[in-house]
């Protein structure tokens, strides 16, 4: 390898301080002092932050290759990192958030016991290292190692506490379901492979864009290319693969049981990051996807239907964290429905605010779950606006970001997302998108009422587990309010919502996705002023409305059951699985091949139990039939020699 | 059979291979009838020199040294015989008192 450049250089840290950082605390870390483990964990994600952040200042643009990975025959795999201002983006949100969350696991964490601790922090690094992976690769393959490290670093974190049987299980579902997507992300790569005969983006990209890879920040308009059946195979099945990580339909039942891993887990991986690879990898593979227009149109479809399925789901959840998580199901459906639409940098900027707010939420509420000792119910909370005033303030704050409350973030991100999906012009089947985006950004504000109001207000309930309740120390409380600061202001760095202001955001990542090709009409921005008022109103009337679904008996039940997703499955493939796997142990394993080779060891045992009946142990015997032997012998010899 | 000439009186080779096959019978017998592993080793050595006799008898008759060279040999193996035998002997009796070779008998299947 030849000399890297600073760039180079830095692009590699960014990597490599997460993986240290992993790779100090795993193995026997453990047995070095827990402050060892307090310093290490966070300050590998910050050193990486700080990586990313001198990236984004020198305006660093590139396709770094470092060497060859594999080279076989035709088939070459580089070792490269892509740095554009999209990956950049993406490694700021990660190792930015992920350094406040991984802090804040500093306190929340800190009943676990010594090794416990230290492999936390070790699967934290290893997340986050993964997760830049998948966002810096260049190629492919390497995106596809990445995007099975988070389902594998996932995997480990929801079932961090494996004493417990429903976190083992929720793990196991989270990871099937995941490599269900590796395996469209696999097929998608050979699809590709098999068109085009490289697996860099950069040459793929070159191939499938006559006109080249955008950067020189004009989207150009690219030729049509005429045989696209095997590029919309190959985005459907990428599609496959996002709609797995990002928990959107069908695949997302594994989401809302991954909330049985420590609430920073849920913060970092099922809120802000890993289930967002979903967006970025759309984004990121845009070339493909402009082409691809059914795929695309999919992207949009899927992403609208499941932002309006988990929000009604989530009307009838009473664990707080699971109404956050089908929130963040919700959320994600809007960035694909963003970029299904081609508002690329709408999704994006919604992936931004989606990370500040929701991990507020998920900290916030983590603060209030530390406090009530591991109670999640949030009916059994109440009151707790007068005795933990910090923490209420930032879910408060977090709320409204969600329901898209001028000024918080949210509400820029959402109704730009709205705006882009009304005013698309010459595709009215998006006015549909967002008439679904529309009722699902009113249920948001009353399910996001309604949790606020029955966790924070009101009595405290009789069955709270916790009469006083303490506020969370410094180190859980400074992450919080950090990003409760951030969801505030946040939204200011992109108002393009409002006809004026900055288009930070989105004028950063034109060089890579490039700009939408509209503009938003006024009617636009004013409904969607309407929207999130009507969404705020709804939120405030949560505290008296009971939902319309308490009515309708059956409805209940059917949001209860979540759409009765989790028994389909059971009964059509679980059930089944199960049948088959004890027919097979029952009917085969058992008889057939434990049968054999048992019945080879009883053969062999019996008739060495009977031929050791020969063996009297007295000497005498063996020398009779020595002897008797030898006359036998004698008298044969004799006789044929006399015959 | 021819006879042989031993310290100048003329001796036939049957009666030498007779008392060979009565010291083999006798040493055969010991085996198998005594129970004292000491006789049965000194009984192994009888059968050993009783064969011993066979191959110099017939050595001599057929005038072939080969017979001779053959007993020499089956000496040394002997000897080493019967230092391996009374080894285990020895370490046998080192555990315990053996005057029955049925005492042990702790391999039966």
């Amino acid at each position: 390898m030849s000399t890297l450049t600073s760039s180079q250089s830095i692009t590699l840290l960014v990597l490599l301080f997460p993986a240290a950082g992993a790779l100090l605390l795993a193995g026997r870390g453990w047995r070095l002092p827990r402050r060892f483990t307090v310093i290490v964990g966070p300050v590998a994600v910050w050193a990486s932050f700080i990586c990313a952040v001198n990236l984004l200042l020198n305006k660093v643009n590139a396709d770094f290759t470092y060497g060859t990975w594999i080279s076989s025959g035709t088939f070459s795999v580089p070792f490269n990192l892509f740095v554009d201002n999209l990956s950049i983006f993406m490694c700021l949100v990660i190792t930015g958030v992920g350094g406040l969350i991984v802090t804040y696991s500093v306190g929340y964490m800190s009943h676990e016991d010594g090794p416990s601790y230290a492999r936390f922090f070790t699967y934290m690094d290893v997340f986050i290292f993964s997760m830049l992976l998948l966002v810096l690769a260049g190629n492919f393959v390497f995106l596809i190692v990445g995007w099975a490290l988070v389902g594998l670093s996932s995997y480990l974190l929801i079932g961090f506490w494996y004493t417990r049987r429903s976190a083992v299980l929720a793990a196991r579902k989270a990871f099937v379901m995941n490599v269900i997507g590796d395996v469209g992300m696999i097929l998608g790569t050979f699809v590709i492979f098999v068109s085009y005969h490289v697996v860099t983006y950069r040459g793929v990209f070159d191939q499938v864009l006559p006109c080249g890879y955008p950067t020189t920040g004009i989207h150009r308009p690219c030729l049509i290319i005429n045989d696209t059946g095997a590029l919309e195979l190959a985005a459907f099945l990428l599609l496959v693969g996002a709609i797995a990580k990002s928990a959107q339909l069908p695949l997302h039942t594994w989401l809302p049981d991954a909330m049985e891993g420590p609430t920073p887990v849920s913060a970092l991986i099922h809120a802000a990051t890993m289930v967002t690879a979903g967006v970025y990898l759309v984004a990121r593979m845009h070339p493909i996807y402009d082409v691809a227009t059914y795929a695309h149109g999919a992207v949009a479809i899927v992403g609208a239907v499941t932002a309006l399925l988990a929000a009604t789901i989530a009307i009838v959840q009473t664990d707080i964290k699971r109404v956050l998580a089908y929130s963040t199901m919700s959320q994600i459906g809007y960035m694909f429905l963003a970029v299904g639409i081609g508002a690329y940098s709408a999704g994006l900027f919604h992936l931004l605010s989606h990370a500040f707010f929701k991990a507020l939420l998920f900290m916030a509420a983590g603060n209030v779950i530390h406090a009530m000792h591991d109670e999640q119910d949030m009916r059994k909370y109440g009151g707790l606006w007068r005795q933990m005033r910090p923490t209420s303030i930032s879910f408060l704050v977090g709320s409204l970001s969600l329901v898209g409350v001028i000024p918080f973030v949210g509400f820029f991100s959402k109704e730009q997302i709205l705006g882009a999906a009304f005013s698309k012009p010459g595709d009215s089947a998006t006015l549909i998108l967002w008439a679904v985006g529309f009722a699902t950004a009113l249920i948001t504000g009353f399910y996001t009422g309604r949790m606020w109001w029955l966790a924070f207000w009101g009595k405290p309930s009789p069955q709270r587990p916790v009469e006083h309740p303490h506020e969370a120390p410094p180190v859980m409380l400074v992450p919080v309010a950090i990003l409760a600061v951030l969801a505030t202001v946040g939204g200011f760095i992109q108002t393009r919502a409002l006809g004026i202001g900055p288009s930070a955001v989105s004028d950063f990542l034109a060089s890579s996705v490039g700009a939408q090709g509209w503009e938003e009409t006024g009617a636009a921005v004013a409904l969607g002023l309407v929207t999130m008022a009507v969404a705020a109103l709804l939120f405030v009337a949560a505290m008296r409305m009971r939902p319309w679904s308490a009515r309708v008996p059956w409805a209940q039940r059917l949001l209860e059951h979540k759409y009765y997703f989790d028994e389909l499955y059971d009964a059509v493939f679980v059930r089944p699985m199960d049948g088959i796997a004890g027919f097979g142990q029952r009917d085969i394993e058992r008889p057939l091949i434990d049968g054999a080779v048992i019945e080879t060891g009883a053969m062999a045992t019996a008739g060495a139990s009977g031929l050791s009946l020969t063996q009297s142990g007295y000497f005498r015997n063996y020398v009779l039939v020595f002897v008797g032997g030898a006359v036998v012998a004698a008298i044969v010899i004799l006789v044929r020699a006399s015959s | 059979m021819g006879a042989l000439s031993i310290g100048g009186s003329q001796l036939d080779a049957s009666w030498f291979l007779l008392l060979a096959a009565v010291l083999f019978i006798m040493g055969a017998a010991g085996v198998l009838i005594r129970r004292n592993p000491l006789v049965i080793l000194i009984c192994i050595e009888l059968m050993l020199n009783a064969v011993n006799l066979t191959l110099i008898t017939f050595s001599r008759q057929l005038e072939n040294m080969e017979g001779q060279l053959f007993a020499l040999m089956s000496m040394t193996v002997a000897a080493a015989e019967a230092v391996v035998g009374l080894a285990i002997l020895v370490d046998i009796f080192h555990v315990r008192d053996v005057e029955d070779v049925d005492e042990l008998s702790e391999m039966k299947g």
